[in-house]
């Protein structure tokens, strides 16, 4: 094999090794490092929202499972906190 | 939150929008998970999603309004909102405060911030410290 071949896949291999190290302590665990990129990263978007843009409508269901109501419907009177997250 | 929510409730409204779970039982389950005994599976359908938004507002007796995201992740997409940031929305319906994405830029206390600055401060008492007695109740030797 051609000695720069031999060079670079030996460098790639180096790189992919430390980042992945990097993300296991960054995680917690080799497992979190895999369930980082797994599942984390394709769902992660940063968005284009900004300070001073219209901010979006979508409807939400209520903790009964049947009434449903907007976002938009809790604003204007007062600034609305909104607080997204999930139980785990 | 829930203290925030405490101290501006009478200058702001606050809404809850649980969307897909970020660490279920079939996907990037945490240790920390398993410890509190929050175990649950990535919901499939719209009556699961409700049912894990019920056993969480059970559990903590959590105060503000809440809204379930549609299994279709509207309110996500809308929002770039997984799996956890916080927006303000002013009186005009614009974004008035958009927050870091989770959990790395995840930070109550830029939203505390906001509030505070529109609204004055809330200061609370610094914890007391532990009390010391003379009286021991290390068993006796």
């Amino acid at each position: 094999m051609n000695p720069i071949w031999k060079w670079t896949i030996g460098i790639v291999l180096v790189l992919l090794i430390a980042a992945f190290i990097g993300l296991s302590v960054m995680a917690g665990s080799p497992k979190d490092a895999y369930g980082m990129v797994r599942y984390a990263f394709p769902h992660m978007h940063r968005g284009t929202l900004k300070v001073g843009d219209d901010a979006p409508d979508a409807r939400l269901v209520s903790l009964d499972g049947s009434n449903h109501f907007h976002i938009r419907e809790k604003t204007g009177a007062r600034p609305l906190v909104v607080i997204f997250g999930s139980y785990t | 939150m829930v203290q925030i929510f405490n101290d501006y409730k009478d200058h702001a409204d606050f809404l809850t929008v649980y969307v897909r779970e970020a660490h279920p039982t079939d996907e990037w389950q945490m240790k920390s998970n398993v410890k509190d005994d929050v175990c649950y599976a990535q919901p499939k359908n719209l009556a699961q999603r409700v049912a894990i938004a019920n056993d969480f507002i059970k559990r903590f007796n959590y105060p503000i309004e809440f809204g379930i995201d549609d299994i279709n992740d509207a309110a996500d997409g809308a929002y770039s909102a997984w799996p956890e940031r916080f927006y303000i929305i002013d009186e005009k319906g614009r974004i008035a405060y958009r927050g870091g994405m989770g959990p790395f830029h995840y930070d109550p206390k830029e939203v505390r911030a906001w509030l505070a600055q529109r609204y004055g401060e809330v200061k609370h008492d610094a914890p007391a410290p532990p009390t010391t007695t003379t009286s021991s109740t290390a068993p006796a030797s």
